[in-house]
């Protein structure tokens, strides 16, 4: 190994311009001659850390609100998943309860709510998968056909709206909208001469409504990714084939879709990664006892039985187990991802 | 006969006129290059005859058929782009062959064409490779390959070696000269680089602002540039220009310049007083004396050795003058250049005003 191209690997560091001071250049020189001749051991590795850090603060300091973030909201709260192996009371705290191994798991495994719930939960992502991830990929694609720049940006708009409505307010909408009495959907259906359905009270109704729901909120907002993905390709693409002779449709699965796919790739190893977080939100506003039988999922489950019957250590659990197969998730995912596309998150 | 003809086309962005009337006509398997500084219009027009961009004003025909409400896949022409414009997704095969496939050629035929002109570009053995694992002059192989492989009337490239390294780009000029030999194909080519016009075009068109400067053969733009334009934009390095006025007397016709005299030829059409620019190409100027030329004192202030040949950078008064010789070997005994010499028959003059040349040939 050469000086001059270690050099490169001590000062200029991983992915960072070796924009350094001069001063720096100087104090790192000694350093650079012993890091030739073997593996930097930790107190190198730790000086290289901090020479890089003083030198590109700025960008640290631009991290850190996240990483606070991540340690508050995220890391601090895993300290607390211990109570899902523990006989947990309030009284005792977390420390000073009895650990009692795998007894809420085995408890998990045998209610039968918790098994549909988890059956639900993935019923709903996979319906989700099929319906509702291809829809702003769709969306942009349409956008991307419209010549005309002021009225894509108002169909843009139009569509993007959704997503800055609070889910509260998206939910009542849908409530309303689908009630048997005032509602726009039974209204229309009495034209034909249907009789008013309770639509919100159907089990068998849920799942549609639900996932149509998210479309509608989700879909435009979602179509920002892949639009910026598109007006990525190079134009010449394009251009060279209208002189080839292909057509609008023809460019847009010979040449949109394809140069797009890394980007639909990531965003679907994300959305399976997410399979076990259906939007919480949004069911427990728009489900009812009457349509738990398709509705109720981990999330809701978890959140009956800790915040509202108070077992925190069951619902610890249910969430733990949840987690884990998320997390199993992400990583055959991205493994798929990486060996048949070349694509991956990491 | 498939040519290409341009009447009057104007070009418009919005109120921007962009290209103002040009007309042009190109033979059957004529290489012409359009050449000329970047916002010329050059590109625009190449453009424009392959349907990449709407024409405002004029007539545009291919193989005498007007092609003007024509759409780009009907005009039987084959773009080559400066950024290759291959598709990352597909293989080399499949690049080579959208072209084909996009228009429903049957298997058979779709192979044997590509493998016709992979065999002439030696892309053989990498029709199995994506575009990625190419070098660029191989991409740029494989562009041309999507064109040749469609046989179609008329060849366009834009700039297609400008993002080639210098050596490759020499090796894929010569590559394009022996391709157009081999296939006859009208070309109508791209550049901004005057090398690559020189030596590729059959006839060379000058643009510069819109307008076409000059239409010639190289050697023809070469020797008897139009304006000062020309003149300074083929050729390297440029034609020297000195501002001079005319001063005809009984023993011909001379130019004053800085109080040094140039010795004109004489059938110039020139004005006692008139202001001109005088102009001599860097290789024309000797540095030992010749019989008849104008003698001009000048002050050397640097030599640049180039192997062969070296550039001599003097100047009269404020005016810079470079200057062009061989070196037979050695260069030491060119830092005692004090005067130059300039022989009268390779003198251009142009107009000062207008810029046009006012010399008939050198001949």
């Amino acid at each position: 190994m050469s000086t001059s191209s270690d050099n490169g690997s001590v000062n200029a560091g991983p992915g960072k311009g070796g924009q350094n001071t001069p001063s720096r250049h100087h104090a790192n020189h000694g350093k650079r001659v012993a890091v030739v001749r073997s593996k930097r051991t930790l107190k190198q590795k730790l000086q290289w850390l901090s020479d890089h850090v003083r030198n590109e603060w700025q960008l640290y300091l631009m991290l850190l609100p996240t990483i606070v973030w991540f340690m508050v909201f995220l890391y601090k709260p895993m300290y607390g998943l211990q109570i899902a192996f523990k006989d947990y009371s309030i009284f005792r705290g977390v420390a000073a309860s009895p650990w009692v191994g795998l007894e809420h798991f085995e408890l998990l495994f045998t209610n039968d709510q918790f098994v549909r719930a988890f059956w639900n939960t993935i019923k709903i992502s996979a319906l989700n998968l099929l319906f509702a991830f291809p829809a702003p990929i769709i969306l942009a694609l349409m956008f991307n056909e419209i010549l005309h720049a002021t009225y894509k940006r108002a169909a843009q708009t139009i569509v993007y709206l959704p997503h800055f409505i609070s889910s509260v307010i998206i939910a009542g909408i849908v409530i309303t909208a689908f009630s048997p009495s005032v509602g726009v959907v039974n209204t229309v259906l009495s034209w034909f001469g249907i009789d008013s359905i309770y639509f919100l009270t159907k089990p068998e109704w849920f799942r549609p409504i639900f996932i149509g729901t998210g479309i509608w909120q989700e879909a435009g907002f979602g179509s920002i990714v892949f639009l910026a993905a598109i007006a990525g390709v190079s134009p010449s693409l394009y251009e060279s084939a209208v002189v080839d002779g292909a057509s609008r449709w023809q460019m847009m699965w010979k040449i949109t879709l394809p140069s797009i796919l890394p980007t639909i790739i990531i965003m679907l190893i994300i959305r399976i990664g997410n399979i076990m977080e259906v939007s919480f939100e949004l069911i427990i506003l728009l489900y009812q006892p009457a349509t738990y039988s398709t509705a109720d999922v981990v999330n809701t489950f978890v959140y009956r039985q800790g915040l509202q019957s108070g077992q925190y250590d069951f619902a610890a659990a249910a969430g733990l187990f949840n987690a884990v197969v998320a997390f199993v998730m992400v990583i055959i995912a991205n493994t798929l991802a990486r060996r048949y596309s070349k694509t991956s998150l990491w | 006969m498939s040519g290409v003809k341009l009447e009057s086309i104007f070009k418009c962005y919005g109120n921007l006129e962009v290209v103002h009337g040009i007309d042009l006509e190109v033979q059957e398997k004529e290489f012409v290059v359009l050449v000329g500084p970047s916002g010329c219009g050059k590109s625009t027009t190449l453009r424009m005859i392959a349907g990449l961009e709407e024409i405002t004003d004029g007539t545009i025909s291919i193989d005498g058929r007007e092609v003007n409400r024509v759409a780009p896949k009907d005009r039987d022409v084959a773009m080559v782009f400066q950024n290759y414009a291959l598709y990352p997704h597909l293989k080399v095969f499949e690049n080579i062959a959208f072209g084909l496939r996009i228009r429903k050629e049957s298997k058979e035929h779709i192979a044997k064409t590509v493998a016709e002109v992979s065999e002439i570009l030696g892309l053989t053995p990498y029709l199995d490779r994506k575009p990625a694992e190419l070098s660029g002059g191989q991409r740029q192989r494989v562009a041309m390959g999507r064109a040749i492989v469609r046989h179609p009337k008329v060849f366009l490239f834009d700039e297609p070696l400008s993002n080639l390294d210098a050596k490759l780009r020499t090796q894929m000029r010569a590559e394009i000269k022996r391709l157009h030999k081999r296939l006859g194909a009208t070309s109508v080519y791209v550049t901004h680089d005057q090398v690559e016009a020189m030596t590729l075009a059959d006839r060379i068109v000058v643009m510069n602002d819109g307008y076409i400067e000059q239409i010639g053969t190289p050697m023809e733009l070469f020797t008897n540039p139009a304006n000062t334009f020309v003149a300074s934009f083929i050729g390297s390095p440029p034609m020297n220009q000195l501002p001079g006025v005319i001063d005809v007397t009984s023993d011909g016709k001379k130019a004053t310049v800085n109080d040094v005299t140039f010795t004109l030829p004489d059938h110039i059409n020139v004005e006692n007083g008139q202001a001109v620019v005088i102009g001599m190409r860097p290789e024309h100027f000797s540095i030992s004396p010749v019989d008849g030329a104008s003698t001009i004192p000048v002050s050397l202030n640097l030599v640049e050795p180039l192997g062969s040949e070296a550039l001599l950078h003097t100047s009269i008064g404020e005016h810079a003058l470079v200057v062009k010789t061989e070196t037979h070997g050695a260069i030491d005994h060119l830092s005692n250049v004090q005067h130059l010499y300039a022989p009268a028959n390779l003198v251009s003059v142009f107009d000062a005003e207008s810029g046009l040349a006012l010399t008939g040939s050198h001949n």
